[in-house]
C-alpha cells in the first residue's frame, strides 16, 4: 500500500495531539465525575498565553508553558472552590450546563479583550520537518507528541507514588470509602481540577503554533475529546491515552485511503464511538465506573 | 404535582412578556438602516470590521440626512442562520425597515435571504461570494451586491495565471467541505479548464481539520504545477502552514480572499512566501483620487486610510473599507432621492457613479446579478512579506515568482 | 390538592395555550417571532425533559431536530409535499429514529448514553455534509417559492405543536407512565424487578420525545426558508433543550414550559440591549446561566414553589433538595 510509513507517522503524531487534548478531560472527569465543558477554554486561554507570550516578549511557548500551567492550575483550583463545589451534588445535567456557560464567559470575554481576528504563533521550529524514509515527520507536532508522552508520564508517576495523588485513586475508585479514610474531598477535587486546566493549558501552548488561535476553537476540539475519553472507558487516563491514538490511526487511514477522505474522518470518530459503546459499553479499557 | 402553583406562574410569565412586547420597541420616527452582522460567533471578524466601516461613514457624513435624523440599527447574528432570521423579522416588524447593509459571510448570507424575501427592503450586501446567492437574489431590484462572486475571483485568477504561465499548467483544487468551498467549484471547473489549465486533483477539506498532512502529501504525489486552496481564514492558515512544514514541492499555491488579510500573515510567518491571493483592495497600494463632488465624505485612498488610522489606529481590511464605501454609497443615494422612500432611493442608487477610497461606485449588471459594484479585483502574490500586484497588467507591480 | 383546586385555575392552562395560538394572528413580526422561538423551544424542552424524567440525558437533540428538518425540506424540494405532509413524515422519521437509537443503545445509562446521543448528532452533521447529492450538502437547500405558506400559518402551527406537546406530557405526568419513568431513572434494574420492560418503555420515551422535536425540525425548517447541515444540526438546538428544562426546573411539567420562555425572554434582551458590542449578548447569556444554575439549582419552578410556599429556602436547603433530586 502506498503512503504506509507516512500514514503511521502522521497517526502516531496526531495521536500525540490528542492524547494532550483529553488526558486533563478524563483526569478530571474520572475524579471529580464533573463532565468538564469548559476544558475546551482552558486549552483556549493557554494558547492565547503563548501565543501573546511570543508576540509580546519573544518567549518560546515551550518555554512560555511551564508558567502557563502553573497560572492554569491555581485558577482551575481557585475556580473549583467557588464555583464547583457547589454544584457537586446536583444531576449531571446542571454542571454540564455550569461548565458550559462558564466557556461561554470565557470565549466572550477572550472575544473582547483580543477581537476574533485569527492568530497563530510561529516560533522557527514549526516549520522544520525532517525525512524518516520516505516520510516526513513535522518537528512542531514530534515535539506535541514528546510533550504528550511527558505529561501522561508525569500524570502517571503523580497518580502512583504522590501522596494527593493515591488519594484522588482512592477517590476515583471509591469515593465513599476515601471519605471513611479521612480524605479531604473537596480538597482533592480541587487539585485534580487544577491540575486537569494546567494539562488543557499545555494543550493550548502546542496548539497555538499548529492551528489558528481563535476564541471559539476550544470547542471545535471539545465535542471529539468526548468521543475519544468514552472510547477509552471514562475517566481511565490510560485508556483515553489508547482512544486518542485508536481514533487517530482510523481518521488518518481513512483520510489516505478514502476518496474525499479527509471529510469523511470526520465521521469516523462518532461511528467508531457509535459501535464501540454498543459492543462494549464501559469502552475499550472496559474499566468504567460509571453506574 | 400542585396544579395550582402551576398555572399561577405560567399565567404571570406569560402576562409579563405580553406588557412587555407591547411596551417594548417604540417605534422610531427616524430613519432607520438596518446593520445586520456577525458581531459575535465564527465570523465576528468580518462583522466587526465591517461595523468599524459603517461607523465611520456616517461620523464623516454627518447625523442627518435628507433632512432626517439617521440610525443604525444594529442586529448581531451571532453567525448563526436563526440570527438572521430574528434580525430581518424584528427589524421588519418594528421599524418599518427601508435599508439594510449585511452581513457578510456567505453561509449567513445564504440563510438570509427567505427573511429578506418576506419585504425586501433595499439590501447592500458587502460580502458573499458564494453562487447560491446569485442564483436566488440576483435578479431581485432591491439586491445591490457589492463584493464580487466566485466566477470573479476565478475567471481573474486564471487570467493571471494564463497569462503568467501559458496554457496546459496542471492544478489540484483543495476546498473546504462548506458551503464556501463547495459553491466555489463550479466557477473553478468553468474557468480554469476555458483558460486551458487541467485540473487533476479534486479533494474536499473538513473545516477545522486537526491535520492536513494526509490530503497535502495525496496531492504532492500527483505532482501539480498549481495548487488552489478554497477554503475560509481558519482552514488558509493551517493549510500554508503545514505546506510550508512539510516542503511539498509545487511551485504556485493560490489562496484566496485570506491571503491580503493581515491576520493571515501574520498567523502564517514565513509560510505566506509565495502564495497568490485576490482582493477588491489592499492599503497602501493603490490610490483613488478623491471625488470630485463629495471630497470630504469620500476623499482619496491615501487620506482615508490616514484618517482611519487617527480613528482606531489600525490598518484597514477590505471589510472595513467595503462597508465604509456601502454606507457612504447609501447616504448619498437618500440624500438625492430626497425621502425615506425605498423605491426612489433604489433609483438613486443605480443612478450613482461617485469614485470611492477603494475605486470607482457604481452598479452594472454582472453575469447574473442586476446590480454589482466593487468586483474589480486585483491578483497579488506575497514576495518578501509583501504585496506584489500581477494582474490586472495595467495595475502591475511585479512577476510572478515560483515558491523557492 | 389537584381535586381542590378550583376548575377556573384549571382551566388556565388550556386558556394559556389558546392564547398561544391566538397570538399568531395577531399582525406584530416581532411578538409573532419571539412567539415562535418560544413554541419551539417548548417542545424541545418537555421532549428533552421527559427524556431527563427516564433517567436518559440527552446531548443529540439536534440529531432529531436535523432529521426532522431534512426529511421535510427533501420531501418539499423533491416531491412538492406541502407543509402539513411534511410534518407527519418529519414526526414519522423521527420517532423511528428514536426507536432505532433505543434499540441500538440497549441499556446504556447516564454518560454513555448522552455522550451516545451526541456522537449520532455530530455523524450526522457529517454524513449530510458529505451527502451533497442527497442533501444539498454544505450549499443548502432552499424551500421552493411555490410552496411557501403565508407566515400566519407557521405561527399556527408551531403554537399548535408547542400546545400539543404540553398538553401531552401533561397528560403522560397523569398517567402511569410517569411512575415508570421515575423508577427507570432511580434504577432500571429495580424497575425491571417491579415488572416493568424498560427496553419497551425507552422505546416509547424516544420515539415520542425524538418524533416532537423532529416535528418541530421541520416547522422551523418551513419558517427559515433555508436549511444546511449546520443550520439542521445546530449544537445550539441540544444546548437550549437542557438550559430550558433546568432553568425552568427539571422533572416538573411546567418547568420546561417556563424554562422556555424564560430562556427566549433573556436571549432575546441580550441580543436586542448588547447587540451592537461584540461578544456581549452571549458573554451575558453566559454569566445569567451560571448564576442561575448556582443559586436556583432546582430552577425557576422550584424557586416558584419556595416563595409561594412563603419560606424562602437558603442555599444549604436548597442544596438539600438537590442532592434528594440527584439520587
Amino acid at each position: 500500500m502506498e503512503y504506509l510509513g507516512q500514514c503511521a507517522v502522521d497517526s502516531i503524531l496526531l495521536g500525540g495531539l490528542y492524547t494532550l487534548m483529553v488526558i486533563g478531560l478524563s483526569l478530571s472527569f474520572g475524579i471529580t465525575r464533573v463532565i468538564n465543558f469548559a476544558h475546551g477554554e482552558a486549552i483556549m486561554l493557554g494558547a492565547y498565553g503563548a501565543y501573546w507570550a511570543m508576540t509580546l516578549w519573544n518567549v518560546d511557548p515551550l518555554i512560555a508553558m511551564p508558567v502557563l500551567m502553573l497560572l492554569g492550575g491555581i485558577a482551575g483550583y481557585v475556580l473549583f472552590r467557588i464555583l464547583f463545589t457547589r454544584i457537586l451534588s446536583a444531576p449531571a445535567a446542571n454542571q454540564i450546563l455550569l461548565t458550559f456557560g462558564l466557556g461561554l464567559i470565557l470565549q466572550n470575554v477572550a472575544l473582547t479583550l483580543w477581537s476574533g481576528d485569527q492568530r497563530s504563533a510561529n516560533p522557527a521550529y514549526v516549520f522544520s520537518s525532517f525525512q524518516l524514509g520516505d516520510s516526513t515527520v513535522a518537528v512542531g507536532r514530534l515535539i506535541g507528541c514528546a510533550i504528550a508522552v511527558l505529561l501522561v508520564g508525569g500524570l502517571f508517576v503523580w497518580l502512583k507514588h504522590a501522596e494527593a495523588g493515591r488519594a484522588s485513586r482512592a477517590l476515583a475508585e471509591n469515593g465513599e470509602a476515601a471519605v471513611l479514610m479521612g480524605i479531604n474531598v473537596n480538597q482533592m477535587y480541587a487539585i485534580a481540577f487544577g491540575i486537569s486546566t494546567a494539562l488543557g493549558v499545555a494543550t493550548g501552548t502546542i496548539m497555538s503554533s499548529l492551528s489558528a488561535v481563535t476564541p471559539f476553537m476550544g470547542f471545535n476540539m471539545l465535542v471529539k475529546s468526548f468521543a475519544i475519553i468514552v472510547l477509552g472507558g471514562l475517566g481511565n487516563v490510560m485508556g483515553s491515552v489508547a482512544g486518542a491514538f485508536l481514533l487517530a490511526f482510523a481518521e488518518t487511514a481513512v483520510s489516505y485511503y478514502v476518496p474525499n477522505g479527509d471529510g469523511w474522518a470526520e465521521a469516523v470518530a462518532f461511528a467508531v464511538l457509535f459501535f464501540v459503546l454498543i459492543l462494549r459499553p464501559r469502552g475499550i479499557a472496559g474499566q468504567a465506573v460509571m453506574e | 404535582m400542585p396544579q395550582t402553583r402551576t398555572t399561577r406562574l405560567v399565567s404571570t410569565v406569560f402576562a409579563g412578556l405580553a406588557t412587555i412586547a407591547v411596551a417594548g420597541p417604540a417605534t422610531a420616527q427616524n430613519l432607520t438602516i438596518g446593520a445586520i452582522l456577525e458581531l459575535s460567533g465564527r465570523f465576528v471578524s468580518f462583522g466587526a470590521h465591517c461595523q468599524r466601516g459603517l461607523d465611520m461613514a456616517a461620523k464623516t457624513f454627518g447625523d442627518k440626512v435628507a433632512g432626517l435624523k439617521y440610525e443604525y440599527a444594529y442586529r448581531d447574528v451571532q453567525s448563526e442562520a436563526r440570527g438572521v432570521i430574528s434580525a430581518f423579522g424584528e427589524l421588519g416588524g418594528t421599524r418599518h425597515l427601508n435599508y439594510v447593509i449585511g452581513p457578510t459571510a456567505s453561509p449567513v448570507v445564504a440563510a438570509a435571504i427567505p427573511p429578506w424575501q418576506q419585504s425586501k427592503p433595499l439590501w447592500l450586501v458587502p460580502g458573499a461570494s458564494s453562487l447560491d446567492v446569485e442564483n436566488l437574489a440576483g435578479q431581485e431590484p432591491m439586491f445591490f451586491h457589492t463584493y464580487p462572486y466566485a466566477y470573479h475571483y476565478h475567471k481573474s485568477m486564471a487570467a493571471a495565471l494564463r497569462r503568467a504561465l501559458g496554457p496546459g499548467k496542471k492544478i489540484a483544487v483543495l476546498y473546504s467541505d462548506d458551503a464556501y468551498g463547495r459553491s466555489h467549484m463550479p466557477a473553478i471547473e468553468k474557468y480554469y479548464i476555458e483558460a486551458g489549465f487541467e485540473i487533476i486533483v479534486r479533494e474536499s477539506v473538513r473545516t477545522n481539520s486537526p491535520d492536513m498532512t494526509p490530503v497535502i502529501t495525496r496531492t504532492a504525489h500527483s505532482k501539480p504545477d498549481i495548487l488552489l486552496g478554497v477554503m475560509q481564514t481558519t482552514d488558509s492558515i493551517a493549510l500554508a502552514k503545514q505546506i510550508r512544514t512539510l516542503r511539498v514541492k509545487i511551485p504556485y499555491l493560490v489562496g484566496m480572499a485570506a491571503t491580503q488579510l493581515q491576520e493571515w500573515q501574520a498567523a502564517v510567518g514565513e509560510a505566506q512566501e509565495g502564495w497568490l491571493g485576490v482582493s477588491t483592495y489592499l492599503p497602501g497600494t493603490e490610490d483613488w483620487p478623491a471625488d470630485k463632488t463629495y471630497p470630504k465624505l469620500l476623499p482619496s485612498t491615501k487620506d482615508w486610510e490616514a484618517k482611519f488610522d487617527a480613528d482606531y489606529h489600525a490598518a484597514p481590511d477590505y471589510d472595513d473599507i467595503t462597508c465604509y464605501a456601502n454606507a457612504a454609497m447609501l447616504l448619498l443615494a437618500i440624500q438625492q432621492a430626497g425621502a425615506d422612500d425605498k423605491e426612489k432611493v433604489a433609483d438613486a442608487l443605480r443612478r450613482l457613479d461617485v469614485m470611492t477610497p477603494m475605486g470607482r461606485g457604481h452598479f452594472e449588471p454582472s453575469e447574473g446579478t442586476r446590480q454589482q459594484a466593487f468586483a474589480d479585483l486585483l491578483i497579488f502574490q506575497r514576495q518578501h512579506g509583501k504585496s506584489v500586484i500581477l494582474y490586472p497588467p495595467e495595475a502591475a507591480t511585479g512577476k510572478l515568482v515560483p515558491v523557492e | 390538592m389537584r381535586m381542590q383546586a378550583s376548575s377556573l385555575l384549571r382551566a388556565i392552562p388550556a386558556l394559556l395555550g389558546l392564547a398561544l395560538i391566538a397570538s399568531a394572528f395577531v399582525d406584530m413580526p416581532q411578538v409573532n417571532d419571539w412567539m415562535f422561538q418560544i413554541s419551539m423551544l417548548i417542545i424541545v424542552s418537555v421532549s428533552w425533559n421527559l427524556m431527563a424524567s427516564a433517567g436518559l440525558v440527552s446531548l443529540g437533540h439536534a440529531a432529531f431536530w436535523g432529521v426532522g428538518s431534512y426529511a421535510s425540506m427533501i420531501a418539499a424540494t423533491r416531491l412538492g409535499l406541502p407543509l402539513v405532509g411534511g410534518v407527519v413524515l418529519a414526526v414519522a422519521v423521527g420517532a423511528l429514529l428514536g426507536c432505532v437509537l433505543a434499540l441500538a443503545t440497549g441499556r446504556l445509562r447516564g454518560i454513555f448514553f448522552a455522550i451516545c446521543t451526541l456522537a449520532l448528532a455530530e455523524g450526522l452533521r457529517v454524513t449530510t455534509v458529505m451527502l451533497p447529492d442527497q442533501t444539498g450538502g454544505a450549499s443548502g437547500l432552499y424551500l421552493p417559492q411555490a410552496l411557501q405558506v403565508p407566515r400566519t400559518a407557521l405561527f399556527v402551527a408551531g403554537a399548535v405543536a408547542a400546545v400539543i406537546c404540553a398538553a401531552a406530557s401533561v397528560w403522560l405526568a397523569r398517567t402511569s407512565f410517569s411512575y415508570a419513568c421515575r423508577a427507570m431513572r432511580n434504577n432500571e434494574s429495580a424497575a425491571q424487578m417491579l415488572g416493568l420492560d424498560p427496553l419497551r418503555y425507552r422505546m416509547a420515551i424516544l420515539a415520542i420525545s425524538a418524533g416532537m422535536v423532529a416535528g418541530a425540525g421541520a416547522i422551523s425548517t418551513w419558517y427559515g426558508g433555508y436549511l444546511d447541515p449546520d443550520v439542521a444540526f445546530s449544537m445550539h438546538i441540544t444546548i437550549e433543550s437542557q438550559i430550558a428544562s433546568i432553568l425552568g426546573g427539571m422533572y416538573t411539567v411546567a418547568g420546561p414550559i417556563v424554562g422556555a420562555i424564560a430562556i427566549v425572554a433573556l436571549s432575546e434582551a441580550t441580543r436586542l440591549g448588547l447587540g451592537a458590542h461584540e461578544g456581549a449578548s452571549q458573554l451575558a447569556y453566559g454569566v445569567v446561566l451560571v448564576l442561575g444554575i448556582l443559586f436556583m439549582p432546582r430552577g425557576l419552578y422550584g424557586l416558584w414553589c419556595d416563595l409561594w410556599a412563603g419560606r424562602i429556602a437558603g442555599a444549604g436547603k436548597a442544596d438539600d433538595t438537590a442532592t434528594e433530586m440527584a439520587r
